[in-house]
């Protein structure tokens, strides 16, 4: 579509029998320009040529599409007829989108375009979603690999953390096994103890998640204007997350637990 | 202060606070002891022996009073005067020796030499020395756990030598030793007083106590009887303990 | 002896210094990377720009360069009102059209440059000679394997197509005389150039004596702003954007990378000191008692703290090394996932190594090092003596 230039015209005394071709303007520049519904401005092909009158009937809000959102364009509808007139283009346009009667008969309508339409091509929407998403797609694994860079790194801060605390205890793990606690059930305690850490860990970094999540949403809708959500915390991802760092918290304390219950209470005290 | 007195306690106060009653560690005491001189300090356990040691050795400042090390007032000096005290007058030897396990023989009995300013040849050279003199020699690169409790606590005496203090303390350093090493412990102190250093020990250790020249009783924090057994040792000739 | 006792106390846990070295580690390589990514795609994208000495490029009114289908009208005229200035050099206009190939086994889009072979900046040679004439054309690999080509072949290249008459309008005959790596266009993008006039009379009427885009490059100690200002007044219907502001525009559009840079570099940064620190703090409250030791036999506190601030540096320092390998490595990785964002130039790079990041990155570490082992190493320093002496000397 070509650039158009939208100018803005004070509100003008009009002949009450006036007609105005009506176009829809997308939120962003009717609150950049003040805009509302009703107003007069006229549109023109380029800067400095004269262009139509047009009435302001509608705000649209601006798609909810990634692909868009950094683009940060000013959208205008027009009919299609008062966009070809205005721009010179003729009976022509860029695309026709087509609705067939079910799914079945994609097929056999893409090859009648491509038969009928000499130089036209048919694509199927979800091919065209598809490539149209291929920007978030490698957004996507970017934070997939940034994902699993976090989780590893987090799982050596936990191991050594927790390896840490636990050496701490050697003297109460030495005189636990002198008074004749056995090794099983050190470790088990001490595994139950980091699986609850981990637990109230994950249950509080759920709630640091989910704020976090709303404190982005909120920042990024408005920095670029438009309703996507930028990051949703699903069920799935909960899940996942508690799972993950059970998981690690109770291997993490296992490690550690039995590293320690390995020694021998005296070496432990420091007396062999 | 007479004036051969390398330590010297004034009405030398000191109380603690444990849950909720004060304890009264050390009370009233005056002591002067001449350079030279070998006093053990006997008494029963919580008598205040150990507290006192700790006065006389800058680790610990009385409520009241005032304790003169080798004629300052330590109990008006400040952390970094203290410390400075405590590496270059005074050597230390503790009851569980308090070696680092880490290091060496040498490295440890290097420890005090290192922080004095010496250059590391020169106190590799002293510290064999002191371990030859204690009676250590061909032990240096071991590491504490690989010696025995009467090794280690040689080492600790080697370390607290380091600098050629005038005055050793040393606090229950046969403690945990069986009779024969603490009698090996008791000879290399007389050892070290005939040879002019001035020695101050807390210790149940009859035998150790009786090797001293002078034997001071406390009890519930006093002094209660002080008995000169022998005159101070004069100075004698030159020997690693004191030469630096 | 300082260095001694740091590496007999490091050595006394291997597990749990190895595992704070790795930790240290991986909080390295995500600042390094996040330092690298926070300046790597500014200058990127400036060496791209700059790269042909261009400063400032002219793209119809209110748009940036390609961003839409806008064409500047008169050209001709454009080029010699921009000459009327003597800071301006040189002036390069671009010409950007779909053209299609008609081969055999079906038709290749791809996109067609029509530039002036003298002053151009968009592409460099690689093989064979420039098109310097109409009916000649440079094409980049990618395009030479779609059509199964090589250097000295002919192809037809139409401009558009009349679906009425049921064939390409505009065609031409042109034979391939270079190869070219298109220094603006993704690896996975085929194009070819040719003189702009030679492109304008193959995409018709519509793109008769129109440009895309104008490459302006400033005389030698020119104020480029001062330029950039004089064509807006001269040339009103066009944009005339500095190296900067184009900078400034693809940063707003990418800020979200900058964002994240900051966020996922302040997190490494906090974790890593958080690590050390908790690190030195349990290894300092373990040896409360022979720091006790070590103050009664007359080491100074300030000697202690030393040591201790000594050893969470050295793990800092440890891990910063191992950190810097594997940043690069990551690095290099992650460039790879980003480097596939569609219509993203071959040139750019969103992980630049530069070795002020590295720095930044160490001296940030270093600094957090410090802090991380300041205050447990104090705090060890400075019990009371002669009760840590009686409660917890070992």
């Amino acid at each position: 579509m070509r650039a158009l230039a939208l100018c803005l015209l004070l509100p003008c005394a009009l002949p009450a029998q006036a007609q105005h071709r009506t176009i829809a303007v997308d939120a962003r520049i009717a609150e950049d320009a003040g805009l509302r519904v009703g107003d007069l401005v006229v549109i023109a092909r380029e800067p400095g040529l004269p262009g139509d009158t047009v009435r302001i009937a509608a705000i649209t809000t601006p798609n909810a599409d990634p692909s868009e959102v950094a683009r940060r364009e000013y959208r205008v509808r027009t009919h299609l007829d008062h966009l070809q007139a205005l721009t010179d283009y003729g009976d022509r346009v860029h695309r026709f989108g087509v609705e067939t009667r079910g799914g079945a008969h994609e097929d056999s309508t893409v090859a009648a375009i491509e038969a009928a339409a000499f130089g036209f091509r048919a694509h199927r929407s979800r091919d065209v979603a598809v490539e149209t998403s291929a920007t978030f797609a490698v957004v996507s694994r970017f934070h997939h690999a940034i994902g699993v860079i976090t989780v590893v790194a987090s799982a050596i801060f936990l191991l050594c953390i927790l390896l840490l605390k636990v050496d701490e205890r050697r003297r109460d793990v030495a005189a636990l096994r002198l008074a004749g606690i056995s090794r099983a059930t050190v470790v088990k305690s001490i595994v139950v103890e980091a699986a609850a850490v981990a637990v109230l860990g994950t249950l509080f970094g759920m709630l640091l998640g989910r704020a976090a999540a709303a404190i982005v949403n909120e920042h990024y809708q408005g920095v670029y204007r438009t309703p996507l959500h930028f990051a949703v915390v699903t069920p799935g991802v909960l899940a996942f997350a508690l799972a993950l760092s059970i998981v690690l918290g109770i291997v993490a304390g296992a490690l550690a637990a039995l590293r320690l219950a390995r020694a021998h209470p005296l070496a432990l005290l420091g007396r062999r | 202060m007479s004036g051969n007195a390398v330590l010297r306690l004034s009405g030398v106060e000191r109380d603690f606070t444990m849950g909720a009653d004060r304890v009264r560690a050390v009370r009233d005491v005056s002591l002067e002891i001449e350079r030279g001189d070998y006093v053990a300090i006997v008494g029963p356990s919580g008598c205040g022996k150990s507290t006192l040691l700790n006065l006389l050795g800058a680790i610990d400042r009385p409520d009241a009073g005032q304790v003169f090390i080798d004629g300052r007032d330590a109990s008006a000096l400040g952390d970094r005067e203290a410390t400075k005290l405590r590496l270059t007058r005074i050597g230390f030897v503790f009851q569980r020796f308090h070696l680092l396990a880490a290091l060496t023989a040498r490295e440890n009995v290097e420890l005090p030499m290192a922080e004095a300013g010496m250059k590391a040849a020169e106190r590799a050279k002293r510290a064999r020395e002191l371990l030859d003199y204690v009676g250590l020699s061909g032990r240096e690169r071991h590491r504490p756990p690989q010696l025995s409790g009467g090794e280690q606590q040689r080492v600790a005496i080697a370390r607290a030598l380091a600098n050629g203090p005038a005055i050793m303390l040393a606090d229950e350093p046969t403690g945990e030793l069986d009779a024969r090493t603490g009698a090996g412990i008791t000879a290399l102190f007389a050892r070290l007083n005939d040879d002019g250093t001035t020695l101050v020990v807390v210790t149940h250790d009859e035998e150790l106590a009786g090797a001293a020249r002078r034997v001071v009783h406390m009890r519930d924090g006093r002094v209660v009887r002080d008995e000169r057994l022998r005159a101070p040792a004069g100075a004698s000739a030159s020997s690693p303990a004191r030469d630096r | 002896m300082l260095l001694r006792l740091v590496h007999a106390s490091l050595s006394r846990h291997r597990a749990r210094t190895l595992l704070a070295v790795l930790g240290v580690a991986v909080s390295a390589a995500l600042l390094l990377d996040m330092v690298m990514l926070s300046t790597g795609m500014t200058e990127s994208f400036r060496n791209l720009l700059l790269g042909r000495g261009f400063q400032l490029r002219l793209a119809p009114k209110g748009t940036l360069p390609f961003d839409t289908d806008a064409t500047i009208p008169e050209a001709t005229g454009v080029i010699a009102a921009l000459r009327e200035s003597p800071a301006v050099e040189a002036v390069s206009p671009v010409l950007g059209a779909n053209v299609h190939i008609p081969r055999p086994g079906g038709t290749v889009t791809t996109i067609a440059l029509g530039i002036d072979p003298t002053v151009q900046g968009d592409y460099e040679l690689i093989g064979g000679r420039d098109a310097t004439v109409a009916g000649e054309t440079v094409v980049n690999d990618f395009l030479l394997r779609q059509l199964g080509a090589r250097v000295g072949d002919t192809v037809t290249v139409a401009g558009g197509y009349d679906p009425q008459l049921r064939r390409f309008a505009g065609e031409r005959r042109v034979a391939i005389t270079g190869r070219a790596r298109f220094l603006y266009l993704a690896r996975e993008e085929g194009a070819l150039a040719m003189p702009i006039a030679a492109l304008q009379a193959l995409a018709g009427p519509s793109r008769t004596d129109r440009a895309s885009l104008f490459m302006v490059r400033a005389r030698g100690g020119a104020n480029v702003e001062e330029v950039r200002q004089w064509i807006e007044r001269r040339l009103p219907r066009v944009s005339a954007i500095s190296t900067e502001t184009a900078i400034a525009q693809v940063e707003q559009r990418l800020s979200y990378f900058r964002q994240l840079a900051l966020i996922l570099g302040s997190v490494s940064l906090v974790v890593g000191v958080l690590l050390v620190g908790t690190l030195v703090a349990v290894s300092v409250n373990e040896r409360i008692g022979e720091f006790a030791v070590l103050r009664a036999i007359g080491v100074a506190r300030a000697r202690i703290t030393a040591q201790v601030m000594l050893e969470g540096m050295v793990l800092m320092l440890a891990g910063s090394l191992g950190g810097l390998a594997l940043g690069l490595a990551t690095a290099r990785y992650l460039n790879t996932i980003l480097s596939r964002f569609p219509g993203l130039p071959e040139a750019i790079d969103f992980f630049l190594f530069q070795p002020r990041a590295a720095w930044t990155a160490l001296g940030l570490l270093a600094v957090a090092g410090v802090i991380a082992g300041a205050w447990p190493a104090w705090r060890g320093a400075s019990l009371p003596l002669a009760k840590t002496l009686r409660e917890e000397a070992p």
